[in-house]
């Protein structure tokens, strides 16, 4: 069974259908690059997987539960359980800025009391290091790069232990030379084996990292494939108009 | 010089001590109260959030002290249940003020609230933080962030506010100013009473910048 299954899924906002049929399966290990045109549905895709926005049709399984089963949501409490599977990084970081970095990455796991505060605190000193940052600690978010504060995020999703790591155009709100220091932390993921579905631009990511590409447009999944065979062969004119437009 | 330490500046600093009292309850209590206000105003339980804007409507729309003279003579004249209304003069006053203010208040924190991005909500959500430990811990200390520099401006209205107890006749600092001036044909008494205020108003000022930078998060 795949670690996340999603069939049929549809959304619209008032007469505008942002999400029509889309259908994937995640593996264990997948890392799924998400790439499209600005409007093609790929964000509000990612951010109906952890339940920030509601669907209207389809359904969603994570690790064999039902976040929504043709159409019918889980109860509350189940929705919590399996969303809390998944960890989310966001375009505008969305730090806590009246918390230190630490703070930041403690906050939810003290108030949900996941770890013992000694586990807590010997896994934050782990995560900073992983992600380049123990000497900010103390800081607080304003005091920070944009790449750094993406690091950050990325900290504090993987403070839940999450199955799977959703990125939601994590460098487009950064400067080009900061884009760098993200990718190389989502890389290293990848090769600690983290399942992740990465919403990109980055055309460099999707082909080097991910093991699969998912070319979206017009709120459908127009071709998915493995990057090789997406570059350098792609089957829909679409897709390859995208491509041309998007790789020099 | 003994004699007139005695007989003016005493009770006008008896009258300072009142007025400061009255301003610490009414920041007390009003502060909370206006912050239930805003919840109220943005409950989607409809009659809530309609009393509360009609509240805040009523009482930023109308004058501070037509209020105070409600409360304080008003209420005692109301049919039947006014014999019950009849409240000391100190308490009427503290009412008055407090329910004015908190409606100020709640304006205030409701432009805290509005500052805030939907990003702060929808992270604390993926965190799966419930909507209560969401509330404390990430959004009010932000709020109060972004409110503070319009409490500290609210804060030193209400300070001069409290002169308006001079119409119901509670012994505050103008009350006793006036009194000196009329006895003793003199208008020194305003400008010690001016000095007054503004020591008030300075230890105010001071309170709110530091706590300012307190909750820089820099």
């Amino acid at each position: 069974m795949a670690l996340m299954e999603v069939s049929n899924l549809k959304k619209s906002f008032g007469e505008l259908e942002v999400l029509k049929q889309i259908t994937f399966d995640i593996e264990k290990n997948d890392v799924v690059a998400v790439i499209g045109p600005s409007g093609s549905g790929k964000s509000t895709m990612l951010r109906s997987l952890i339940h920030l926005e509601e669907v209207n049709g389809g359904s969603i399984r994570v690790d064999g539960d039902f976040l929504v089963q043709d159409n019918t949501y889980a109860k509350p409490q189940d929705i919590k359980k399996i969303t809390a599977k998944m960890g989310m990084v966001f375009q505008h970081f969305n730090l806590f800025p009246h918390l230190t970095v630490l703070r930041n990455l403690e906050i939810a796991p003290s108030l949900l009391k996941t770890e013992s505060p000694d586990a807590i605190s010997r896994r934050c000193q782990d995560i900073l290091q992983k992600v380049g940052l123990s000497d900010k600690a103390n800081s607080y978010p304003a005091n920070l790069s944009g790449g750094q504060k993406q690091r950050v995020a990325i900290a504090r999703a993987l403070m839940m232990n999450p199955q799977i790591l959703l990125f939601d155009e994590p460098t487009s709100a950064l400067d080009p030379e900061l884009t760098g220091e993200v990718l190389k932390v989502m890389k290293d993921l990848a090769e600690e084996h983290m399942t992740m579905i990465v919403v990109t631009h980055e055309m460099g990511f999707a082909r080097e990292v991910a093991n699969k590409v998912v070319f979206m447009d017009g709120g459908e999944i127009i071709e998915a494939n493995n990057p090789e065979a997406f570059f350098t062969n792609p089957q829909n004119e679409r897709t390859k108009a995208f491509l041309q437009k998007n790789i020099k | 010089m003994v004699d007139y330490w005695n007989t003016m500046i005493l009770p006008m600093l008896e009258g300072a001590k009142m007025t400061v009292l009255l301003f610490i309850i009414a920041i007390l209590i009003s502060i909370p109260l206006g912050f239930l206000l805003t919840l109220a105003a943005k409950s989607r339980v409809k009659p809530l959030s309609w009393f509360a804007h009609t509240y805040i409507y009523v009482m930023r729309g109308t004058p501070l002290l037509l209020q105070l003279l409600v409360i304080c003579f008003g209420l005692p004249m109301m049919p039947v249940i006014g014999e019950y209304l009849v409240l000391d003069r100190f308490t009427a006053a503290c009412l008055g003020f407090i329910l004015n203010y908190a409606a100020y208040f709640a304006e205030i924190f409701r432009g805290g609230l509005l500052a805030i991005d939907k990003g702060q909500y929808e992270a604390a959500q993926v965190l799966g933080l419930s909507k209560w430990q969401t509330t404390t811990r990430i959004i009010m200390p932000q709020m109060f962030r972004v409110a503070l520099p319009a409490l500290s401006n609210e804060s030193v209205t209400l300070i001069k506010d409290t002169a308006l107890l001079y119409a119901v006749a509670v012994p505050e600092l103008l009350h006793f100013a006036q009194t000196a001036v009329n006895r003793d044909f003199t208008i020194v008494p305003y400008f010690i009473a001016a000095a007054i205020y503004l020591v008030m108003t300075l230890l105010l000022t001071v309170l709110f910048k530091w706590l300012e930078r307190r909750f820089k998060f820099e």
